[in-house]
């Protein structure tokens, strides 16, 4: 099959990969294809664990923080409720999508097209999921507001108490679901699979 | 197709959809597979990424002269800024954490400005030398953009954790607004850059 790299625009003759393996631009090195072990099946599986994960996540107490003898609670959703609340509407919903709103929109089209696809069945909302799926991408920053938890917390406990809530550690093992949803899933190998299926 | 070289797709009147990745002749103008429109490079990719990286260096003044979040402790306000906390949590010996933020906010979205303007530059010059560096440049730029939010998702937590009435409360400042933007222009400016611009300069001596 005929392909071209997307860096360098090297025409290539892609040969069928075998499970496990990838293929990598001879000029460039930009990986054009990988071929994970049941890679549908699995990124079926760690979204929807993913998914209730999230739905843990933004259901108990975040973190909690106390001094002098007063303590607050926030939870996750909260993160971008209290920058609404300080009057950054704007910030709030950037926040709020790029945490919650974006990766959770990813993971619930993601489960929608691979229901079909793990089946072997068409479904007509297979190309638009799948082209949104791809634009949303980049706007998905789970993994760095963990971090960005981690630093504030290092942050604080210099000036008080700080106490993770269960829904941090919901959030960090949805994190790790969705970093391995995304690598076990090739994009080549979605849309061929998806061009086979509406044939 | 001339203007090209012999061995890419676009030599031969193919181009590779950005969305699908299905290579189809371009005078299909849209991807038999997916429907997005097919191009053989990204239209006007010098001029939308230059415009943005100039967009993306002013706000970035704001983000750093402005203060990016106010602590209110028994009555006094205090403002800080990027540059201000990173000092901050250096003078409390938190090394690593002030390091975190350095990068993450100071050194990568420099970085970025600098870079996406170096690779605009070179592709303007014609440059035909260091091809490979330069689109390792072009990915690392891609990659590391998402990482400086972490400042602003720093911020927003304070926000909502410190939040003790009358003893200690912690407000939003401007420069969390220019800041975001910052990151957000300059990931947009990386995806309007096309890298296979550097490729179809002139082969090189040395290579």
């Amino acid at each position: 099959m005929h392909t071209a790299c997307l860096d360098c625009d090297l025409l290539i003759d892609l040969p069928r990969l075998e499970e496990g393996q990838r293929a990598k631009c001879p000029r460039c090195g930009y990986i054009l294809a990988t071929r994970p072990h049941d890679g549908f099946r699995r990124a079926l599986a760690y979204a929807l664990a993913g998914l209730v994960f999230l739905a843990l996540a933004n259901s108990f107490p975040f973190l909690s923080f106390e001094q002098s003898g007063l303590a607050n609670v926030m939870t996750l959703p909260q993160t971008a409720m209290s920058l609404y609340a300080g009057g950054f509407t704007g910030l709030a919903l950037l926040v709020g999508g790029f945490i919650v709103l974006v990766p959770a929109v990813m993971m619930i089209m993601l489960v929608a097209m691979l229901v079909p696809v793990v089946n072997g069945r068409h479904a007509h909302y297979l190309k638009p999921f799948a082209r949104w799926l791809y634009r949303m991408g980049p706007w998905s920053m789970v993994e760095v507001y963990l971090i960005g938890v981690i630093v504030s917390l290092v942050k604080i406990m210099a000036l008080a108490t700080v106490h993770l809530g269960f829904s941090f550690w919901a959030y960090a093992a949805f994190t790790v679901c969705f970093i391995a949803t995304i690598s076990v899933l090739d994009r080549v190998a979605l849309w061929d699979r998806i061009e086979e299926l509406s044939a | 197709m001339s203007g090209y070289a012999a061995d890419t797709a676009a030599s031969r009147g193919l181009a590779l959809c950005h969305v699908c990745f299905k290579l189809s002749p371009v005078e299909q103008h849209i991807c038999p597979r997916c429907g997005e429109h097919l191009h053989l490079r990204t239209p006007d990719s010098v001029q939308r990424a230059a415009a943005l990286l100039i967009t993306a260096a002013i706000l970035y003044i704001p983000a750093n002269v402005l203060p990016i979040m106010y602590t209110e402790q028994l009555g006094n306000t205090i403002p800080s800024t990027i540059m201000g906390g990173v000092i901050l949590l250096w003078h409390h010996k938190s090394y690593p954490i002030a390091a975190v933020i350095f990068i993450a906010s100071v050194m990568v979205p420099m970085g970025k400005l600098f870079s996406v303007g170096y690779l605009l530059w070179s592709v303007r010059a014609g440059r035909t030398s260091s091809k490979q560096q330069r689109t390792t440049l072009y990915r690392m730029t891609e990659f590391v953009g998402r990482w400086s939010m972490i400042d602003v998702f720093v911020v927003s937590i304070l926000v909502a954790l410190i939040h003790l009435s009358g003893v200690i409360v912690i407000r939003p400042g401007a420069a969390a607004v220019s800041f975001a933007g910052v990151v957000i222009i300059t990931m947009i400016a990386a995806e309007a850059f096309d890298p296979r611009l550097i490729w179809d300069a002139g082969e090189d001596a040395d290579e």
